[in-house]
C-alpha cells in the first residue's frame, strides 16, 4: 500500500513538502514571490492596485521625507523646478506689469482719481491703477488633447468669432510640437503665451489636455492662475476620460461648464464718465424756461406794435388795453369806414384768439371819412371829382341840377360841426345841353347823316341816314349822360360813298389776293399788286360801279399774274442760267412743255420752279445733257480734272482761263494737254503765267532773287552772273562800307557752297556811302547833322568857322564827282552863352607898374577870375566841337626905349601866361604876344612923363578853331 | 461628435497636398506645410451608424527619411500612405515612413493611395506589386488627384477603420 502510494504521488509528496517548506521559510517565500511581484503588479487591476498600495506609498514616502527630506526633494528636484520657474516669473511679470500702468497713469487726471480711490477703499493705488487699465476679454477658451491635439472642448464668447475650432486646436498643438522639436526643449509645460497686436493666446499645459485661452486686450497676470485653476478643476473631475480621449468628445459634455467660467472672465473699463443725463435734462429745462421767457416778451412786444400801429389809423380811438394772463384786452371808437381792427391784426404775429376787444362805433369828421361817406351817400357821376383840400372837401367837374341839389343839401349837414363840402366848382350841365354835345358828335361820325332834331317837352327827336358799316347812334348814347329812353330816332340805312366806306365794301365783295393791296390816296381807292386776270377783271366791274358818283378805285397798279405769264417768267430765267439752252417751249391745254440742253454742273432747271408759282405738275420737261463751252464750266471742269495744286490758281479773264502760279513741270504738261483739247470750239486756258517749279529751276529762281537783292544794295554792283551746272558765279565791284555780300546770301535759300564771287573794292559815289565817308573824314561836331534829300546830301546845324571851311572844300571837291554836298545851311557857331563870357575875358586887363613884369598883389582877384573864365570858355567851346585858345598880349608905356619896351611887353604876357597856367589853365590854349607900345589902350601924350598906367597891361583875345 | 487624428505620410512630391486640396475643408495655406512642416485639414466622412471628423495631419513630403518629424504622428489613430504611382521608389519612402511612426507610436490602421493613375502612360509600379500588397490585407486605392478617382472611397475606408 505504502509502497503503491509512493508509487502513485510520491512526487506529489516532495513537491508539496518543498510548498510547505516554501511557505514556512519566510526567506524562500519572499524569494519567491520577489520573483512574481513585477508580473503581478503589472497584471493586476491598476485601480485595485493602485487602492491597495496607496497606504504603503504615503506611508513610505512619510517616512523617507521623516527620515531623510533630501532624497524625496532630490526625487521630485525636476519635476518642481520648472513649475516653481514658471511661478516666479509669473509674479514678477506681475509686479513689473502693476508698476508699469502705475507710472503710466501716475500724473494723469484719472490718475488723480484713482488716488482718491485707493485712499477711499483702503486698497493699494497700483491695484486700483491694474483695476482700471487692465481691459479685457477671453474670447475663446480650447481644451485640447495632448497626446493627439484634438479639440477636447470649446467655448466662445458672445459675438466672437473664430475658424473652424477643431483645425485650429490642432495647428495650435503642432505649433507647440514645432517649437519644442525646433529648439530641443524637454520641458514638459508648451508655449504659453502667444501674443499677435491685441490678441493673446495664453496656455495652460495640463497631464492631459492643453487649456488654451484667446484672450483681447490687456489681461492681468493672476488671470494665469484663474485659468490653472479651471485646468485644475478639470482635471481632477475628469482625470480618466482626458486620459482615455480617443476623439469622441460626447464623454466630456461636463467640462464645457467649466471653459464658461472663463470665458465669461472680462474686465470692461467702468466708465462713468461725465453725467451727460444730468445735464441734457438741465440744459432742457433752462431751454423751455428761456423759450417761454422770450415767446412771452415777444408778444408783448407784438401787442406794443399792434397798439401803436391802432393808434396812427384814422378813425379809431383806443380808450383802454391791459394784458392779463397771456390774454390782451382793447376798448375804444371806431368810424365804421376804418379799417377793421381785427383785420389790422393780421400781419402783427397776435394771436387774434388771445385778443379781446370791445369797440364802440362813432362817426368821425374827419375829412377822409366825410369824404368817403359823402362818396356812399352821393354817388357822384363819372364826371365829378371829390378830394380834400386843406381839409375842406371840394367837388370839381360837372354834373347834373338833381345831383348838384343833392350835394347842396349835404353840404348844408355838414355846416354843423363837420368840414367844410365846397362845391362851387361844379357845373351843372342840363340834359339838353348834354343832348346837343351828343347829336354833334354824330354830326361828326362818318357815314352818319343828322337830317332833322329837336327837343319837345323833354324828349329828343332824330332822324338821318346811316351807313350799315357806320358807327351806332345808340351805343354812342352810353357816357353822354342823355336818358336813352327819352332819345326818339329814325335812322334810313343808306350806302355811303365815303372812300373809307367804300373801300370796306370792296374788300368785302372783292376778296382781293394777299398779293393786292387796297388803300385811299387823296380820296381815290387805289390797288396795287398782282392778280390774276379773273380778279382783275371782277375789279374793273366795280370800279365801273363806282364811277357813277363814288370815289375813282384805281386798279391800273395790279399786275396780271396769270400763269401763262409765269411760265414766261420761268422760261426766261432759264434762259439767263449758264449752262442751260432751252430749245423750245409751248404751253397747251393749261400743260407746259419745254425741251433743251442742260450742263451737269448747271443748276437744276427743277429747283428753279420753286418760287415762280408756276404749278411744278404742269411742267413737262426733257433735258438733255451737254458740255457746255461756257468759261465758268470750263473753269469747273477743269478743276474737277486737273487737280491743280495750291499753289496754282484759276481764274476767269475776259472770257478766257487763267492759271497763274506755280506748278511742277508734270502738272503743266497735262495742263498744257488740256489747253491743247480746250482749243477746238472752247474758251482760251491760258497757262504761259505758271511758272516751272522743278528743283532746279527753283534754285535758279533763288539765286535771282539774291543777286536781285545784291543788285538793290546800295554800294554794290554786279557785273556778272551765271549758272553753270548747278554752280553760281558773281563778279561785281562792293564799297567796303556796303553790306557783304556773302552775309546777304543766308535766308535766301541759295546754298552758300555753290556760290563763286568775286568782289573788287571801289568807292561808291551813293549818297549814303558818301556821307558815311565824309562822317569818317570831317568828324562833324555833335550840333551838325547830314543828311540825304533827294540825292543830294544836305549838311544842318552849327559849327565852327574852320568845319565850316573844311566842309566847304569837301563840297567842292565832291562836286568834281557829280556829288552834291549842300553846305549852305551851315551857320557859324553860335556862341550865345559863350559871347558873354568872351567879351568878359577880352575887356579883362591885367596891370602893371612901371617897369614891373610881374602884376601887383592887386591884381590876384582878376587873375583868378580870369583863370576861371578862361578854363569856363575852353570847356564849353570843347562841347560845342570848336577849340578855343587865348592870346595874350602884352602892352608897354611909351616910357623908356623902344625896345625895351617891347621885350617888357612880351615878358608881361610870358609872365600872365604862367600865372594862370598855375591856376589851372591848359598851357597849350594860351598863345603869348608883346605889342610894346603900338596897341595902346588910351593915346599917350607927350606931357605925361610917367607914361599911362592904364597902358601897362596884358590884355586877352579869344580865336575859335 | 467623434474626430480622429489621421497622419498624411509620403515622399516628396507625391501629391499628398493636391489629394486633399479638393476633397477636404482647409483655413490653412500651404505656406505652412513649408514654414511650421505640417498643414492641418479636416475631412468630413458620414459613416451609416455615425459621422466622423478626419483631422488631417498633412506632414511635409521628404524623401530624407531622417528629417521626418515623427513628433507630429503622436495621438494619431490612422495612417495615409501616398505613393506616386509613376515613381516606384516612393513606395519604399512611404513604408519606411510607416515603420518609423509605428515603432515610435505602435501599430495603427492605414490605408494606402497610388497616386496619378491617371497618369497611365508613366505608370510605373506593376499590378503583381500591387496584388502582393493587397494579399497583406492592406488597403489600397489607386487614385487621381486630377479625377478624384477612388479619394472619397479612401478616406471613407480609412473613417471606417478607425471609428471601430
Amino acid at each position: 500500500m505504502e509502497t503503491l502510494r509512493q508509487l502513485l504521488v510520491s512526487r506529489e509528496i516532495s513537491e508539496l513538502s518543498r510548498v510547505t517548506h516554501l511557505l514556512d521559510e519566510p526567506e524562500q517565500l519572499a524569494a519567491a514571490v520577489g520573483n512574481v511581484l513585477p508580473d503581478a503588479a503589472a497584471r493586476a487591476s491598476h485601480a485595485q492596485l493602485g487602492e491597495a498600495l496607496a497606504p504603503a506609498v504615503e506611508m513610505a514616502a512619510q517616512r523617507s521625507i521623516q527620515k531623510n527630506p533630501h532624497t524625496l526633494t532630490d526625487i521630485l528636484y525636476p519635476v518642481f523646478l520648472p513649475a516653481i520657474r514658471k511661478s516666479i516669473g509669473e509674479k514678477i511679470d506681475q509686479t513689473f506689469q502693476s508698476l508699469n500702468e502705475s507710472l503710466r497713469h501716475i500724473f494723469t487726471w484719472h490718475g488723480l482719481k484713482w488716488r482718491f480711490e485707493a485712499w477711499r477703499t483702503g486698497t493699494s493705488f497700483s491695484e486700483v491703477v491694474l483695476n482700471h487699465s487692465l481691459v479685457y476679454r477671453v474670447e475663446h477658451v480650447f481644451l485640447i488633447s495632448r497626446s493627439s491635439g484634438l479639440l477636447i472642448a470649446h467655448v466662445t464668447a458672445e459675438n466672437a468669432t473664430s475658424e473652424d475650432p477643431q483645425l485650429i486646436s490642432s495647428m495650435l498643438s503642432a505649433i507647440q510640437d514645432f517649437v519644442k522639436d525646433s529648439f530641443n526643449e524637454k520641458e514638459q509645460s508648451g508655449l504659453d503665451t502667444i501674443r499677435f497686436g491685441e490678441l493673446r493666446l495664453w496656455s495652460e499645459v495640463g497631464p492631459f489636455a492643453t487649456l488654451v485661452a484667446v484672450i483681447r486686450g490687456n489681461p492681468p497676470e493672476e488671470l494665469h492662475e484663474v485659468i490653472r485653476d479651471v485646468l485644475l478643476r478639470i482635471h481632477d473631475e475628469s482625470s480618466q476620460a482626458l486620459e482615455r480621449f480617443d476623439g469622441d468628445s460626447s464623454k466630456l459634455l461636463g467640462v464645457e461648464t467649466q471653459l464658461q467660467t472663463c470665458v465669461e472672465l472680462q474686465h470692461a473699463d467702468s466708465n462713468r464718465g461725465f453725467p451727460w443725463l444730468v445735464v441734457s435734462a438741465i440744459l432742457l429745462v433752462l431751454i423751455a424756461a428761456g423759450g417761454w421767457f422770450f415767446l412771452s416778451w415777444q408778444s408783448g412786444q407784438r401787442w406794443q406794435a399792434y397798439l401803436s400801429r391802432l393808434a396812427t389809423q384814422p378813425g379809431i380811438v383806443v380808450s383802454e388795453q391791459k394784458i392779463s394772463g397771456g390774454q390782451f384786452y382793447i376798448a375804444g371808437l371806431r368810424d365804421p369806414l376804418t379799417a377793421d381792427p381785427q383785420s389790422l391784426l393780421s400781419g402783427t404775429q397776435v394771436d387774434p384768439a388771445r385778443v379781446h376787444s370791445n369797440w364802440q362805433f362813432y362817426q368821425s369828421f374827419e375829412p377822409g371819412f366825410v369824404l368817403k361817406r359823402l362818396t356812399a351817400s352821393l354817388a357822384p357821376p363819372a364826371s365829378v371829382r371829390l378830394s380834400v383840400v386843406d381839409n375842406r372837401i371840394v367837388a370839381e367837374g360837372e354834373a347834373t341840377t338833381t345831383w348838384i341839389n343833392q350835394a347842396r343839401a349835404a353840404a348844408q349837414q355838414l355846416s354843423a360841426g363837420g368840414p367844410v363840402f365846397d362845391i362851387s366848382g361844379v357845373r351843372d350841365v342840363s340834359a339838353e345841353e348834354r343832348w346837343q354835345a351828343y347829336v354833334s358828335r354824330l354830326e361828326t361820325q362818318p357815314g352818319l347823316i343828322v337830317a332833322d332834331q329837336n327837343v319837345r317837352d323833354g324828349q329828343f327827336y332824330i332822324t338821318g341816314l346811316r351807313d350799315p358799316l357806320a358807327a351806332d347812334p345808340q351805343s354812342l348814347l352810353a357816357g353822354t349822360q342823355v336818358d336813352p329812353a327819352r332819345v326818339h330816332a329814325s335812322w334810313q340805312f343808306y350806302q355811303s360813298l365815303e372812300p373809307q366806306f367804300v373801300l370796306k365794301r370792296l374788300t368785302a365783295s372783292l376778296a382781293p389776293p394777299d398779293s393786292v393791296r387796297l388803300s385811299i390816296v387823296d380820296g381815290r381807292i387805289v390797288a396795287a399788286g398782282e392778280a390774276t386776270t379773273a380778279w382783275i377783271n371782277r375789279a374793273r366791274s366795280a370800279a365801273q360801279q363806282l364811277s357813277a358818283g363814288g370815289p375813282v378805285f384805281d386798279i391800273s397798279g395790279v399786275h396780271d399774274v396769270s400763269p401763262e405769264e409765269r411760265w414766261q417768267a420761268y422760261v426766261s430765267r432759264l434762259e439767263t442760267q449758264p449752262g442751260i439752252i432751252v430749245a423750245q417751249q409751248n404751253v397747251r391745254d393749261g400743260q407746259f412743255y419745254i425741251t433743251g440742253l442742260r450742263d451737269p454742273l448747271a443748276a437744276d432747271p427743277q429747283s428753279l420752279l420753286s418760287g415762280t408759282q408756276v404749278d411744278p405738275a404742269r411742267v413737262h420737261a426733257s433735258w438733255q445733257f451737254y458740255q457746255s463751252l461756257e468759261p465758268a464750266f470750263v473753269l469747273k471742269r477743269l478743276t474737277a480734272s486737273l487737280y491743280p495744286p495750291h499753289t496754282v490758281r484759276l481764274s476767269i479773264v475776259n472770257d478766257r482761263i487763267v492759271a497763274e502760279g506755280e506748278a511742277p513741270d508734270t502738272w503743266i504738261d497735262r495742263a498744257r494737254a488740256a489747253a491743247r483739247q480746250l482749243s477746238a470750239g472752247g474758251p482760251e486756258f491760258d497757262i504761259s503765267k505758271v511758272r516751272d517749279v522743278s528743283p532746279d529751276a527753283r534754285a535758279a529762281e533763288h539765286w535771282q532773287y539774291y543777286v536781285s537783292r545784291l543788285e538793290a544794295q546800295p554800294g554794290i554792283i554786279v557785273a556778272q552772273q551765271t549758272e553753270r551746272g548747278g554752280h553760281f558765279y558773281i563778279s561785281g565791284l562792293r564799297d567796303p562800307l556796303a553790306a557783304d555780300p556773302q552775309a546777304l546770301l543766308s535766308g535766301t535759300d541759295v546754298d552758300p557752297a555753290r556760290v563763286h564771287s568775286q568782289w573788287q573794292f571801289y568807292q561808291s559815289l551813293d549818297p549814303k556811302f558818301v556821307v558815311k565817308r565824309l562822317t569818317a573824314s570831317l568828324s562833324p561836331p555833335k550840333s551838325i547833322r547830314l543828311s540825304i534829300v533827294q540825292g543830294r546830301i544836305v549838311v544842318v546845324g552849327e559849327a565852327s568857322a574852320g568845319w565850316i571851311s573844311r566842309a566847304q572844300a569837301a563840297a567842292e571837291q565832291l562836286s568834281a564827282d557829280g556829288v552834291v554836298l549842300d553846305v549852305s545851311q551851315l551857320r557859324e557857331l553860335n556862341l550865345v552863352e559863350l559871347n558873354h563870357l568872351r567879351e568878359a575875358i577880352q575887356t579883362t586887363d591885367i596891370f602893371f607898374s612901371s617897369g614891373r613884369v610881374v602884376p601887383g598883389p592887386e591884381q590876384t582877384p582878376v587873375l583868378d577870375r580870369l583863370a576861371d573864365q578862361l578854363k569856363e570858355f575852353a570847356e564849353n567851346a570843347r562841347k560845342a566841337g570848336v577849340t578855343a585858345r587865348f592870346m595874350l598880349t602884352g602892352h608897354s608905356d611909351t616910357t623908356g626905349r623902344e625896345t625895351a619896351n617891347a621885350s617888357i611887353s612880351a615878358a608881361r604876357a610870358e609872365t600872365v601866361r604862367a600865372l594862370l597856367n598855375k591856376r589851372g589853365v591848359a598851357p597849350e590854349l594860351l598863345l603869348v604876344r608883346g605889342a610894346g607900345t603900338f596897341e595902346p589902350a588910351v593915346p599917350e601924350n607927350e606931357n605925361s612923363r610917367t607914361g599911362n598906367s592904364t597902358n601897362r597891361r596884358v590884355s586877352v583875345t579869344v580865336n575859335l578853331e | 461628435m467623434l474626430q480622429k487624428k489621421i497622419c498624411m505620410l509620403g515622399g516628396f512630391a507625391v501629391g499628398k497636398t493636391s489629394l486633399v486640396r479638393r476633397f477636404v475643408q482647409s483655413i490653412f495655406s500651404e505656406n505652412y506645410l513649408t514654414t511650421v512642416g505640417v498643414k492641418i485639414d479636416k475631412k468630413s466622412v458620414v459613416l451609416p451608424d455615425k459621422a466622423v471628423d478626419l483631422i488631417l495631419w498633412d506632414l511635409a513630403g521628404e524623401d530624407d527619411i531622417g528629417s521626418f518629424r515623427v513628433s507630429y504622428v503622436r495621438g494619431a489613430t490612422g495612417l495615409v500612405l501616398v505613393v506616386d504611382g509613376t515613381r516606384p521608389a516612393t513606395l519604399a519612402v512611404a513604408l519606411s515612413l510607416r515603420e518609423r511612426a509605428e515603432a515610435e507610436f505602435g501599430a495603427m490602421p492605414f490605408v494606402v493611395l497610388f497616386n496619378k493613375s491617371d497618369l497611365t502612360d508613366r505608370w510605373a509600379i506593376s499590378d503583381g506589386e500591387i496584388d502582393e500588397l493587397r494579399q497583406r490585407g492592406w488597403q489600397i486605392y489607386l487614385t487621381s488627384a486630377l479625377s478624384g478617382e477612388r479619394v472619397d472611397d479612401a478616406f471613407r475606408q480609412l473613417a471606417s477603420m478607425v471609428a471601430k
